[in-house]
């Protein structure tokens, strides 16, 4: 007994040092590794449009494992479009910002873009090479003022268990989604397709139209020229997503009383799918972000829980789209304080591991070129390339998104026709 | 001890340790409890205090928004002279004031828009920071301060100080109401709440509204509200979540929560009771406040100190079990060993009493056949030897083995003992037709101090076993030296006997000291012995400090070694010395004859040699012829050309009976001494030729007496004495009677101790010599009648005759209690007649003195 004692009394002296390697030691051995002195003190804040953003303040804590003296924090100004500016300006200038890519060329934004460091500048050792190309917009100089956070895309949330209790298939084409909205509508479902309709911004019209028109766009440079330049005649571009929008509200599978209940584009739509009664939610990638944390906080969801997936939205024969474009990109403020240690923190955050990391746990699609999908994005997977479409990579601007949301809206609200929408083209 | 038994003992040491280890955890737990509780009463309490500092702090805000509002109330101030008013009065550098119409909500900022010149316009239309201004109070009423919102002239983030006021319309000259806003950086009002850093190293204060958004944010917290926060890492359930929130927001306590770390932390809340809603929120790792008072070193030290207890007692239990088994072996061996010893005692003393039995029954039957009586007498006297040799043996090992062993050291001559040795030798030598060879070698000192009993029994066992056990024709040497001891005032005689008997294995010399251990041998079956001599033998070697070693092989002889330190005596033989004889010593053995020549010439005798018998009769014939005969001639007796006695008939033939001769014989010369005298020998002498012998003998030739000698043979001086014989048994009675008769001794009969002491009682004084008592006898034993006869009073004689126990108990303590009983000595039955005599003389000798 004594002899097995001392063995394993040896062999936990043995063991005992290894498992106690901090997770830091561990890791920086095959990632991260720190260049600046690790006893560096200073502070580093991000601000952002996000209320909250527990994935980033996660890497925040990451990366107090290589700085534990590096105080980070993330805040959300007021009005943090129209307050950026004077923020960067004022005594509380942040170190990194979420930007825009409509903020640049944009004059108003000016004074925001001359604060956005280079990026793309070797000497920082961003690993730009993980991320999905179509996903980096760099200036005509070659400049990269900004780097992807996550990726958006546009799609619905299907309760599958609500698929199987029914005995249906989650609908891969057109003509499947219109029979299942009627298989649904048949079994007494009042709204078999849901989703925010309360304002444009978010609403699920232009998460139907948006990716027709984009793909309308994709493969016709004049087309898309007249559509950047607010060309009227580039309203025909809209109609086919105008068309299959108005198909589903018209015949019952979107009922806009019942989507009119749901008084956010968030919370609200994720709330309302996990009552469970709603076979499809239709929203963007931002709102599933949300799902995950949700579950505990609904009641519903909480007493029946359900298995579900964030899947295309089969507006055509050939299935849904893959709209692959950038949701939060990040910008360095280069006037700030502590900027090499700002510049560590991005060439820590910006690697295939952390941007993995902080997807999953935002459960938003990851910039990175490895695809690994959060379980709930499964069907965004099957997608065939050809369906994936990058609006950046196409020359989609602001401008013409803005139009594109704006008349889904009203023509989706009933406030105009297709007809109108289609020939104000440029005036929304 | 069982395994079951050792088993509960360390169960039991265990579970003992494992409980004082348990009570001074939950005694130093109970401590650490109290002390967290104690900690977090007071780190609640440090919360409430700074809740009245930071209201304090408000309400000096808010006063000077008030006071600004008063005066503008009471002035007809438009928005921008208001505006100006305040920017006049104010000046801290890090505030601002902002003037908002509340219809408009726009208005004039005191401090200009960043890198703007002189902007001092300002919107909060977009902002929802202001709303319908409801929650505004009435001046003086309460503190109106904003949530935590950007600053839209500089952009940080800020506290509003709010207040309603109301200024002139420029362009209308009428009232408009509008806000009076007071703005403070949060970092500025963060800068105010620093906890004692001695005692809490990582607290941070916080600070919240009604719906949990942050005023002001504490480093570890994140999210934009703290509810939230709460519920991203913390999942108690909704309705809990609700209840904790509500807990919160109405009144002061704590609350246990994990940060986004997964650490836990220890919340304390209290409302800002100055403001709505507002709460103030310390928080602490909760292993800052958990002062760990378990000193894990104490119980490091009790668990390493108890479990080396364990280890100690289990590997002494061991140990003592171990010791335990071993006793227990050893007792069951000795066990075994006395079972064994009883059964070979009984076979052993079985054997010779069955000669005795049956050859007694022989001799009955032929009571006319003289010598058949003859041999069987012979016989059983062998058998009746054998058996006393025994049962001393079995007494001598019971004594060795109850440890009462002990030495009676005495002054001595070894020369007696090596003649006393050589002459028990010879029968057996003879009888076995063995080559013997005794050799003396450097015998400086005669007298020595030691138990010359005892020395007596090493010396024959060893000498009786090699002859016993080597077969006939073969060879037994006997070297005895002396050398000089390491031990002051001690020689070492160091005695060896080599034989070419049978040997002995390996495996038996192993146990060759054992009782009852005997080598067999087709060749020795016959061997008679206890089997007990060399277990004694080296129980009184070890008792005088002595050693024992044996060479030996099987069918080629064994060698024993003795070496003993022996003392020297203080007194020393006299001078011996002799004047102006001239002798001849004649030995075919030429080492003995120079140590011979040597010895004689020690004495101061002129020794000549001769090599043999022939050579010494030549060398007489000479002497003689010139008149000067040799005052002694010694000659060996076995000589190969001419031997002792041959040599002897010659000198006496050619130079008459005038010189004396003595033969040399190692052997007994009883066999040779009719033909040695009728030879013409004048004496013998045996090897080893010691000097004194030699001394006394030549003595003895010259006519002189070198030492008195016992008259052993003459027993005139016991005849007529009395002795009276307290023996209960009638065929002991008749024997000792008839063997005292044999040396003239009368004796009478006591039958029992009782009688024994009414006869001295009543008998005439001088009636009896001595008494000779046995002890265990019916009515009265001899003890107790030895101490009656003692108690004899007005009878000094009776109460004084010598009492000689003659007893079959022999045992030491035997003989103790016979002397302490007032007895004078002790003769062990069966009674050897030459030790009675002895004894009655040294009565009479001490009688006489």
């Amino acid at each position: 007994m004594r002899k097995m004692l001392c063995v394993i009394l040896a062999a936990l002296l043995a063991v005992v040092p290894t498992v106690c390697m901090t997770r830091a030691q561990a890791e920086s051995a095959g990632g991260f590794q720190p260049r600046l002195d690790p006893n560096t003190s200073c502070q580093i804040s991000v601000i952002g449009s996000y209320s909250n953003f527990e994935a980033l303040e996660a890497e925040f804590d990451r990366f107090n494992e290589f700085y534990p003296d590096v105080e980070l924090s993330y805040t959300k100004p007021d009005d943090y479009n129209k307050l950026l500016g004077t923020v960067l300006e004022g005594n509380d200038a942040p170190n990194i910002f979420f930007s825009y890519q409509w903020m640049c060329g944009n004059e108003n934004y000016q004074q925001v873009c001359d604060h956005m460091e280079d990026l793309s500048d070797p000497q920082l050792g961003l690993d730009l090479d993980c991320l999905r190309p179509g996903l980096l917009n760099r200036e005509a100089d070659g400049q990269l003022l900004m780097v992807p956070i996550f990726a958006r895309n546009y799609g619905m949330l299907v309760n599958n268990d609500l698929f199987a209790k029914e005995g249906l298939q989650v609908p891969t084409t057109w003509e499947e989604l219109l029979a299942v909205c009627e298989a649904f509508r048949g079994k007494g479902y009042a709204s078999p397709m849901m989703g925010y309709s309360a304002d444009a911004s978010g609403c699920l019209m232009n998460t139907l139209v948006y990716p027709e028109t984009v793909a309308a766009l994709a493969g016709d440079s004049e087309a898309l020229q007249k559509a950047n330049e607010m060309d009227p005649s580039a309203g025909e571009y809209l109609r086919a997503g105008l068309e299959s929008m108005m198909q589903l509200i018209g015949n019952g599978s979107i009922n806009l009383e019942k989507c009119g209940e749901i008084s956010d584009n968030y919370t609200q739509v994720i709330l309302r799918f996990f009552e469970g009664d709603v076979p499809m939610m239709i929203c963007t990638g931002d709102t599933v972000s949300g799902t995950g944390k949700r579950e505990s906080q609904s009641e519903a969801f909480s007493k029946a829980p359900f298995t579900y997936s964030f899947a295309p939205i089969p507006l055509s024969e050939a299935g849904g789209y893959f709209i692959d474009s950038p949701s939060i990109q990040f910008s360095v403020n280069k006037t700030c304080d502590n900027l090499d240690m700002t510049n560590e923190f991005m060439r820590f955050l910006i690697s295939r591991q952390e941007l993995n990391r902080i997807a999953s746990v935002k459960r938003l699609v990851t910039p990175t070129t490895d695809l690994s999908f959060d379980a709930v994005y499964a069907p965004f997977g099957q997608v065939p390339a050809e369906r994936i479409l990058s609006p950046e990579v196409i020359g989609i601007t602001d401008s013409l998104a803005t139009q594109i949301r704006n008349a889904a809206y009203q023509v989706g609200t009933g406030a105009i026709t297709i007809e109108e929408a289609v020939s104000k083209y440029g005036s929304f | 001890m069982s395994r079951l038994k050792r088993s509960w003992i360390v169960l039991v040491n265990v579970g003992l340790m494992a409980a004082i280890l348990v009570f001074v955890v939950l005694y130093s737990n109970r401590e650490r409890t109290e002390n967290y509780e104690h900690q977090v009463e007071h780190f609640v309490n440090t919360t409430v205090a700074m809740e009245r500092v930071t209201g304090n702090y408000l309400e000096g805000e808010q006063g000077i928004c008030d006071n600004w509002a008063q005066y503008i109330n009471s002035q007809d101030l438009t928005l921008e002279e208001a505006a100006a008013y305040v920017r006049a009065t104010h000046a801290q550098a890090n505030t601002s004031a902002h003037l908002i119409d509340a219809e408009t909500l726009e208005g004039f900022s005191t401090r200009p828009k960043l890198n703007s010149g002189d902007d001092y316009g300002v919107s909060y239309q977009r902002m929802g920071l202001i709303g319908d201004g409801a929650w505004i109070s009435d001046l003086g009423t309460a503190i109106n301060i904003s949530r935590t919102y950007t600053n839209p002239i500089n952009g940080e983030q800020s506290l509003a100080f709010c207040n309603r006021i109301t200024v002139r319309d420029a362009e209308t000259g009428e009232k408009r109401p509008a806000y009076l806003l007071r703005i403070v950086p949060t970092s500025k009002l963060a800068e105010k709440w620093v906890f004692p850093q001695a005692e809490y190293a990582h607290e941070e204060f916080s600070m919240i509204d009604a719906e949990g958004n942050y005023i002001i944010r504490g480093r570890s917290f994140k999210n934009s509200g703290f509810f939230e926060y709460y519920k991203s890492y913390n999942q108690p359930g909704v309705a809990a979540q609700q209840e904790l929130f509500a807990d919160i927001l109405s009144g002061t306590g704590s609350f246990l929560m994990q940060d986004s770390r997964g650490r836990e932390r220890i919340v304390a809340h209290t409302p800002i009771t100055s403001t709505k809603g507002w709460v103030l929120l310390s928080t602490a790792p909760v292993s800052d406040l958990n002062a760990n008072t378990v000193d894990w070193l104490l119980v490091g030290v009790v668990t390493a100190g108890l479990l080396l207890l364990l280890a100690t007692d289990f590997l002494y239990m061991l140990s003592f079990n171990k010791k335990l088994r071993a006793t227990a072996r050893e007792a069951e061996s000795a066990n075994k060993a006395k079972t064994d010893f009883l059964s070979t005692m009984s076979h052993d003393i079985r054997t010779p009493m069955n000669a005795i039995i049956g050859l007694t029954t022989i001799a009955e039957k032929n009571p006319d056949d003289r010598e058949a009586v003859k041999e069987s007498l012979r016989k059983i006297s062998l058998a009746s030897n054998h058996l006393l040799t025994l049962i001393n043996d079995i007494l001598d090992i019971s004594k060795v083995e109850s440890g009462k062993l002990s030495l009676s050291p005495l002054t001595f001559s070894i020369v007696e003992t090596v003649e006393n040795l050589v002459n028990l030798s010879q029968p057996m030598i003879k009888e076995k037709n063995i080559h013997f060879n005794f050799r003396i070698n450097r015998m400086e000192k005669e007298y020595l101090y030691a138990d010359q009993l005892r020395l007596n029994q090493i010396y024959i066992n060893i000498l009786s076993n090699a002859i016993k056990y080597t077969e006939p024709g073969g060879q037994v040497s006997v070297d005895l030296r002396e050398e000089e001891s390491e031990k002051e005032g001690c020689v070492q005689l160091i005695y060896r006997v080599s034989d070419t008997g049978i040997g002995m294995t390996p495996e038996f010399m192993e146990k060759m000291f054992e009782p009852f251990s005997r080598q067999t041998d087709s060749r020795v079956n016959s061997i008679q012995g206890t089997g007990l001599g060399l277990a004694i033998t080296k129980q009184m070697v070890e008792l005088m400090n002595g050693t024992i070693e044996c060479q030996s092989e099987p069918g080629k002889g064994t060698t024993f070694t003795i070496t003993l330190d022996i003392p020297i005596a203080e007194k020393q033989l006299e001078e011996m010395r002799f004047d102006a004889v001239d002798a001849l010593i004649a030995d075919d053995d030429p080492i003995l004859l120079d140590t011979a020549a040597d010895t004689l010439e020690s004495l101061g005798i002129r020794a000549e040699r001769a090599n043999s018998g022939r050579e010494a009769l030549e060398m007489i014939r000479r002497r003689h012829e010139t008149g000067k005969d040799y005052d002694v001639v010694i000659l060996d007796w076995k000589m190969p050309d001419m031997d002792g006695f041959e040599t002897t008939r010659l000198i006496r033939a050619e130079v008459g009976a005038g010189i004396p001769i003595l033969l040399i014989s190692a052997y007994d010369w009883s066999d040779i001494e009719d033909q040695a005298k009728e030879a013409g020998a004048s004496g013998f002498i045996s090897k080893p030729l010691f000097r004194s012998r030699l001394y006394d003998k030549i003595h003895e030739l010259f006519g002189t007496e070198a030492k008195s000698v016992e008259p052993e043979d003459n027993y005139a001086d016991l005849a007529g004495l009395n002795i009276l014989v307290a023996e209960d048994n009638d065929i002991n009675w008749e024997i000792i009677s008839a063997m005292l008769g044999m040396f003239g001794i009368t004796s009478e009969r006591a039958e029992n101790g009782r009688i024994c002491v009414e006869k001295m009682a009543e008998a005439r004084e001088g009636s009896y010599e001595l008494i000779f008592m046995d002890i265990q006898m019916p009515e009265m034993n001899g003890l107790d009648a030895t101490r009656q006869i003692r108690r004899l009073e007005n009878n000094k004689w009776a109460s004084s005759i010598p009492i000689i126990a003659m007893t079959a108990d022999a045992f030491s303590e035997n003989i103790a209690e016979c002397l302490a009983a007032g007895m004078n000595g002790h003769i062990a039955k069966p009674v050897d007649m030459k030790l009675v005599i002895k004894e009655i003389r040294r009565i009479k000798e001490e009688k006489r003195k």
